[in-house]
């Protein structure tokens, strides 16, 4: 979980974070990232895998939060290079002001990864209509026994699912915690609980004012 | 309870409620119908308080106090509650998550602390068996790939769950096969006491033999242009709309 300063909110000051991370797997090992992305101005950061052993697996859960100027671009690489491996990516990233999210990420499947698969799932999440979402997935594969799945979805809050929930008694900034906490659930639900309640407060407060 | 005067409205400067003056009491159940187009759920929208639609003249109150100007929320707060004809969905949010924001959300305006979570799930399993809910439904995330019955059930448990003084049902039957509108409008019943109103918007005479109005309105081209009791939504059922548009000129 990452909450550097985003700088202020016409875009000045605010610290760059470029992170590199990588894991390896050797036969039978499991690698899990999950994060969670708030702050900083700039954001390059891609927590990688080398499934180097046979049945080895990597998994990527993220989510990214931008909000007025902050860019954000992060994702990961899976690099399958033994038999069986397999690998999930899962990454939503959210929007908000003028803030641009990119998902960018690699799968490759080496020559020598027999039976590797992959399952990837983008969704962005818009508020407003002055933010951008973009996804870069990069797909090598090397070996014709490779499966990949790609899925990816773009959606905007919008005003109709607002008034629902003003309806019901519930707050326009209260509203907007429920639809992101849902929309971010299958990356929050893996973290330990009292981390998930932590990086949900923490989504609020990146996202507070993001709706005039 | 409800006091609606001569309330004029317009949507993206149309206009379309010209004039609408509606009184409803509470322990009454009130039915609204007109053809398509003629103002029925743009009324329901400006009790509600939906920000695209502008009330440019006119007045309504709750219990005596102006909610013209008050937020959706606000007016939620005050007992408000208006089952959508086309449900909203949220994707990951549960149908137990949603309710029980909602409730907490209008105990913190009354100055209430959150229900204590035995009594929620208390009250939860009391209202999913009075409109015969599944209990797997409830952990279901909101609205997304309901049928129409479902979507509907729903917007009655919630109702139920928020116990409002003023319930505006917007076609609540549209979509409804007759058994789940059986179970709709057995609900409503149920719920219906001498200190809370139904507003009944429908086109059909149908779901009036399950909830019986004790006043039928007829709104045309915005306005209410005749009121009658059940009577009349037979008279409607048997020679249509046509038949007042004569009477009328």
């Amino acid at each position: 979980m990452q909450n550097w300063y985003p700088g202020s909110a016409e875009g000045k000051g605010g610290v760059y974070n470029f992170v590199t991370k990588r894991g390896l797997c050797e036969k039978n090992a499991k690698i899990s990232w999950t994060q969670v992305e708030t702050g900083s101005a700039v954001t390059w950061k891609y927590p990688s895998c080398i499934l180097k052993g046979d049945n080895s697996i990597g998994e990527f859960y993220s989510i990214a939060v931008t909000n007025n100027y902050q860019q954000a671009d992060t994702g990961t690489k899976m690099i399958h290079l033994g038999k069986n491996t397999r690998s999930t990516i899962i990454s939503k990233g959210i929007s908000a002001g003028k803030s641009q999210n990119s998902y960018r990420g690699l799968v490759k499947i080496n020559a020598s990864a027999e039976n590797a698969r992959n399952f990837s799932q983008c969704d962005s999440l818009l508020m407003g209509n002055e933010c951008g979402a973009h996804t870069f997935p990069y797909i090598e594969v090397k070996n014709k026994t490779a499966q990949i799945e790609h899925e990816a979805t773009t959606s905007k809050i919008g005003e109709d699912q607002i008034f629902y929930c003003n309806q019901r008694g519930i707050d326009t900034e209260k509203a907007i915690a429920l639809v992101v906490n849902g929309f971010s659930k299958e990356v929050l639900n893996k973290l330990p609980m009292e981390f998930a309640v932590e990086a949900q407060k923490l989504l609020e407060i990146s996202l507070e004012g993001s709706v005039g | 309870m409800l006091q609606i005067k001569d309330v004029y409205a317009s949507v993206e400067e149309k206009d379309i409620l010209k004039g609408i003056s509606l009184s409803v009491n509470a322990g009454e159940v009130h039915a609204i119908m007109g053809p398509n187009g003629a103002g029925k759920s743009t009324l329901a929208s400006i009790i509600a308080g939906k920000e695209e639609f502008e009330l440019t003249k006119g007045h309504i109150t709750i219990d005596g106090e102006d909610i013209t100007e008050l937020d959706a929320e606000e007016r939620a707060h005050k007992g408000v509650f208006l089952s959508f004809q086309y449900p909203i969905e949220i994707p990951g949010v549960s149908v137990t998550n949603f309710i029980k924001t909602a409730i907490n959300e209008n105990r913190k305006a009354k100055g209430l602390k959150d229900m204590p979570a035995s009594e929620m799930l208390k009250k939860i399993k009391e209202k999913a068996d009075l409109l015969e809910i599944d209990r797997k439904f409830l952990s279901r995330s909101l609205n997304v790939g309901f049928s129409g019955g479902e979507k509907k059930r729903n917007e009655i448990f919630q109702m139920a769950m928020l116990e409002p003084k003023l319930a505006i049902l917007d076609e609540t039957d549209s979509g409804l096969d007759i058994d789940a509108l059986k179970v709709v409008a057995n609900g409503v019943n149920k719920l219906k006491n001498k200190d809370n109103a139904v507003i009944v918007i429908t086109h059909y005479q149908r779901l009036l033999d399950y909830i019986v109005p004790d006043f039928v309105h007829v709104i045309m081209d915005g306005k209410i242009v005749k009121s009658g009791t059940k009577q009349l939504a037979y008279e409607l059922e048997e020679k249509g709309y046509d038949w007042i548009k004569e009477e009328l000129v």
